[in-house]
């Protein structure tokens, strides 16, 4: 199953690349040959390699990715070597703008210098989330939500629309699931905000809600066989038969589907929550132009969004993109209208609040 | 035999090249490169001041300037901050570990993990070390020690994974199992506190295993066999004579191997399961999460590292006092 695995994995990745490189659009050949770099800190397959070397080749402009897996860790980084970062672009999720803003990490973008703003889908580009203080601060690349991850040979569809089964007897030391996304979902599941939005005038109900949460998950953790922290991780357990459901982000469970595992998903009937990747420019970023010039270069045509789509298994915020996917890859990354009518996306506004409760109950669950 | 500087400098003298002087020919030759050796090597000090700098320096720079880096930040009240935000000292990083006994079970479960692994391998190196040393010819041993070092030559995560393609669902150990017929269903071997143990012994073994082979290969062979002559046995010989003389293998070895596993970190997050979170996942919890966390973090982390020192130290007086105990 490995080797097969593999085998269409790499097919699948030649296949993307020579895709995207025969799609390669003519932005490229528009774009002045100015030299020097460009930094970005994103997550692994979001910078397509044939665009990349395609960019590089026509602008004279190196493409330096650093990868990253996770919001906090940009943050703390940035933080860290502000005020003159190394970075220009970075991947920020559009729940965790306010604050990367509040410290004052990212820069406005200028959307008159992205000719190419208008190729993405405006219900990413201009949702009340992607505008803060009258401005806009990233251009929405690709989405992503929370997901029940399943073995299709050996859990139901019908099982696997209920996040219950993830909590359930049947499944006892055959699950897995990120702490810190449970519990938003876990509120949600016994019918609270899990954005906690509605609690910030009452931080004691607020309070009283992530206890509850938390009481829930040191219940049921005797029926879970790993907390864990990445994508790469759920695959791993997917692909060995560790596990045979789990909460996963949709973008690393589509990728299994993608190399031909029997795995399905779903946003269960009591709800999930959404998210979208953003690029943004740092504060201060070294190479501002060339900052610019990637963006607009890579926002410019629906086969670099499908290219990323194929490679991450999120899907894309550009318009028409899924018009270059195979069959089995739209499948993968799109849902029905009623489980759709499920999700509602991650908001910022009471981030503050939320992880001062959350992240104590994360560690409290952990030491349970 | 007496040494004739004056024949040495004439035969040199006729076999030297006719060409320009080699670099370090004109250097030795330089005035002020002359003046500075002579003022560098004047004394016995003064040559072991130059040759002590680097070494210190790179001691001072990579080992002790990050350690008291830390130990800043985790008097900070934030870090890091954006820039022009204001930093004040304060102790209350190390309270909150004292104020919230959520973070004593990982703290102790740390700690326990450690003593009990670092036990379980000395009591599989041991045998491994003595058969190397007392058993194999010297000509074999170091093609044996190659041997048990090759795996060293990778990394940490991939050793780690090997682990994980072994013990998995779908692993070696689970399909021979099942191939034999012991086993129906596969045995979850994975993210448990066995998963975890057996990476982390099998990491840590080298450094148990070469103070062992040290202790044990000094030991003269004719201590054995004056005590048979006496009428002892095997295991007598073994309790009385060879584990006396090579505690200080045994001590530095478990010292090596218990300091190493209270700071593992990919090992528990990759083969440990729910129930085995250990204190270095606490502490990177504090560094992942987006804010001003590091000062906690790191006080947590100075915590572990003054304990750990501490439990090392009592251990070592205990063990200098049994082998002083032993030579009397």
């Amino acid at each position: 199953m490995t080797k097969l695995i593999l085998n269409r994995r790499h097919f699948m990745g030649t296949a993307a690349a020579a895709g995207a490189a025969l799609a390669s659009p003519a932005y490229l050949r528009r774009a002045h040959a100015s030299g020097g770099e460009v930094n970005i800190w994103t997550y692994n397959d979001f910078v397509p390699e044939a665009f990349k070397d395609q960019f590089e080749a026509e602008t004279g402009i190196k493409v330096n990715v650093r990868l990253v897996d996770d919001q906090g860790k940009q943050f703390n980084l940035l933080a860290a070597e502000q005020p003159n970062p190394t970075v220009d672009i970075m991947t920020v999720a559009g729940h965790r703008f306010l604050q990367f803003i509040d410290s004052e990490l990212l820069a406005p973008l200028d959307t008159s210098r992205l000719s190419n703003w208008g190729n993405i889908n405006p219900t990413f580009s201009e949702s009340d989330w992607a505008t803060i203080n009258g401005e806009k601060w990233g251009a929405p690349i690709l989405s992503g939500m929370e997901v029940l991850s399943y073995n299709t040979e050996l859990v139901s569809e019908e099982e696997a629309m209920s996040w219950d089964t993830l909590f359930s007897e049947k499944y006892a030391g055959q699950t897995a699931y990120i702490i810190q996304d449970m519990m938003s979902i876990v509120m949600l599941k016994m019918g609270y905000d899990g954005n906690m939005v509605e609690y910030m005038d009452d931080p004691e109900k607020a309070a009283a809600i992530v206890e509850e949460a938390k009481q829930f998950l040191i219940d049921k953790k005797p029926l879970v066989r790993k907390y864990y922290d990445s994508g790469a991780e759920v695959q791993q357990m997917f692909v060995n038969q560790d596990i045979a459901l789990g909460h996963s982000w949709n973008g690393p469970a589509a990728a299994l589907i993608n190399d031909g595992f029997p795995l399905g998903m779903t946003i269960p009937n009591e709800g999930s929550y959404g998210f979208v990747y953003t690029y943004n420019i740092a504060n201060n970023a070294p190479n501002v132009d060339n900052a610019y010039t990637f963006l607009n270069a890579i926002l410019a045509s629906p086969e670099i969004g499908a290219s990323m789509t194929k490679a991450s298994g999120f899907i894309s915020t550009y318009k028409d993109a899924s018009n270059f996917l195979t069959d089995l890859e739209k499948k993968s990354t799109s849902f029905p209208e009623e489980q759709l009518a499920n999700l509602q996306f991650f908001r910022a506004e009471a981030n503050e609040l939320k992880y001062s409760l959350v992240d104590p109950a994360v560690e409290a669950v952990k030491a349970a | 035999m007496t040494y004739d500087a004056s024949v040495r400098k004439d035969a040199a003298g006729a076999t030297a090249p006719t060409g320009a002087r080699p670099f370090w020919g004109r250097l030795v030759q330089w005035g002020p490169y002359r003046a500075f050796a002579a003022l560098a090597t004047a004394s016995p000090r003064r040559q072991f001041a130059i040759l002590a700098t680097f070494p210190i320096l790179w001691l001072l720079t990579q080992h002790l300037g990050p350690m008291v880096q830390m130990g800043r930040v985790s008097l900070l009240d934030a870090y890091p901050v954006a820039p022009g935000t204001p930093q004040t000292f304060t102790l209350d990083n190390y309270m909150r570990f004292f104020g919230d006994s959520i973070f004593w079970m990982p703290f102790f479960r740390t700690l326990a993990f450690a003593t009990i692994l670092t036990f379980c391998t000395l009591i599989l190196t041991y045998p491994v070390a003595y058969f190397l040393a007392r058993h194999v010819s010297r000509r074999n041993q170091m093609l044996m020690l190659l041997l048990l070092l090759v795996p060293f030559w990778v990394g940490e995560i991939v050793r780690t994974y090997a682990i994980m393609i072994l013990l998995g669902n779908t692993g070696a150990v689970n399909l021979v199992l099942k191939w034999f017929g012991l086993i129906d269903r596969p045995i979850p071997f994975m993210y448990t506190g066995f998963s975890m143990g057996i990476g982390i012994v099998y990491l840590t073994a080298l450094y148990m295993l070469l103070p062992l082979y040290s202790a044990l290969e000094k030991l003269p062979k004719s201590y054995n066999e004056a005590a048979a002559d006496l009428g002892a046995g095997a295991w007598t010989r073994f309790r009385r004579v060879t584990l006396p003389l090579t505690l200080e293998g045994i001590s530095s070895g478990c010292t090596l191997v218990f300091l190493i596993s209270t700071g593992f970190y990919a090992t528990p997050v990759l083969l440990g399961g729910p129930s085995t979170t250990v204190f270095s996942e606490t502490i990177a919890g504090f560094f992942h999460v987006a804010g001003d966390q590091w000062p906690t973090g790191a006080a947590f982390a100075v915590i572990m590292f003054v304990t750990a020192l501490l439990i090392t130290g009592v251990f070592q007086a205990f063990m200098k006092a049994l082998r002083k105990g032993e030579k009397a």
